[in-house]
């Protein structure tokens, strides 16, 4: 079974402090956290046009088809990917198990600096994302379990 | 594999549409994306092919009432119905927390309808996933068409399991029904995950 993910707000500031250093030092211009399944866990950039939602989604499902090719290939992985755009290049790392960091940068720094400050920050957040994996599920509000009726969604329907 | 951020007061879950090809899947995710007012949803993306079948995924994000002040999210995805595309299927399974099993009601299409729903169950095993403790509902499509099967007659052949799911009889085509899946399945989904126990084994009873 795959591990439900939690991040308190320790951890999403540590992993921001992280992404940041990541932003400053590599000259990438976004950089998205994303959990294998397609989910978005955090992201810090300076295009906040970019659709993250769509990009964490479609990148997750390139990583884990990729990931298929290397099997049939006899590999475990393939744990970097590379798209190189006219203007804009994505760099996508593995983190761990479960989670991946994309990368978007353009002309303004080199694939080479991307590679060498992914390394080092996917190995911190690998750090982070551990301990937040042994915190405790549920606290503060959700600590309690929710009623039957707090879990109408009402999707569809229109407000009265 | 729900994610809990409470930064920034988020849940996020992740729904898939299973079903064998053409049963109605990418349809009934059309029509989400057509009636949700824009704040509710996010951009649907649709992988297909020149001829409109899903090739590797359709996607798309949509948010649903508060819970205790967190913002519920589930992203949406179909997966390709078409039998050689397992391996594709397998993947867009990752990480999943409800399942729609959408079923073409037409007669000459029950096999595949079981089929697939025997491949659901394989490929959610190979995560180590049970169908029977996985929020699960079933779409029973295309009651509009002359040829459909008989109601009991579908549920024999696909619900007829220890715990039943709960089921609809949709037209995605025209949006019957399909809300009413959606709202079963997200409200099981946050059940399973944030209810009381005894709750999640009578809403699934």
């Amino acid at each position: 079974m795959l591990h439900d993910v939690v991040i308190h707000e320790n951890e999403a500031t540590r992993i921001g402090q992280v992404l940041g250093s990541f932003l400053e030092e590599s000259g990438v211009s976004e950089a998205l956290l994303i959990d294998r399944s397609g989910q978005l866990l955090a992201s810090t950039g300076k295009s906040p046009s970019f659709d993250t939602v769509s990009i964490g989604a479609l990148a997750a499902g390139a990583f884990s088809s990729t990931n298929a090719i290397a099997e049939l290939l006899g590999e475990t992985e393939f744990s970097v990917l590379f798209h190189q755009g006219v203007r804009e290049s994505i760099h996508v790392s593995t983190v761990d198990k479960e989670t991946i960091l994309l990368a978007i940068f353009n002309e303004g720094t080199t694939v080479g600096m991307v590679r060498l400050f992914a390394k080092e920050a996917c190995r911190a957040i690998g750090a982070v994302l551990a301990e937040a994996r042994s915190q405790p599920r549920r606290v503060g509000a959700l600590a309690a379990p929710l009623t039957a009726d707090e879990v109408r969604t009402d999707m569809g329907r229109k407000k009265h | 594999m729900s994610i809990i951020n409470y930064a920034a007061k988020e849940i996020n879950f992740k729904v898939v549409y299973y079903g064998p090809g053409v049963a109605g899947k990418t349809a009934s995710l059309q029509h989400v994306h057509r009636s949700l007012p824009e704040g509710n949803k996010g951009k649907m993306i649709s992988l297909a092919t020149g001829d409109d079948r899903t090739i590797f995924f359709d996607f798309l994000p949509v948010s649903s009432l508060s819970v205790r002040g967190f913002v519920t999210k589930f992203q949406l995805y179909t997966v390709p119905g078409q039998v050689y595309y397992n391996m594709t299927r397998k993947l867009v399974l990752r990480g999943i927390d409800g399942v729609v099993f959408v079923a073409d009601s037409q007669f000459e299409r029950m096999k595949e309808n079981v089929e697939s729903f025997r491949n659901l169950e394989e490929n959610l095993r190979e995560y180590n996933y049970e169908l029977d403790r996985t929020p699960c509902v079933i779409q029973y499509n295309k009651r509009d068409l002359p040829n459909a099967a008989p109601l009991s007659y579908m549920e024999y052949l696909l619900n007829r399991r220890a715990r039943r799911v709960p089921s609809f009889e949709t037209v995605a085509s025209r949006g019957t029904g399909v809300f009413e899946a959606l709202n079963t399945v997200s409200r099981m989904v946050l059940l399973s995950e944030f209810g009381q126990e005894q709750e999640v084994q009578r809403n699934a009873s």
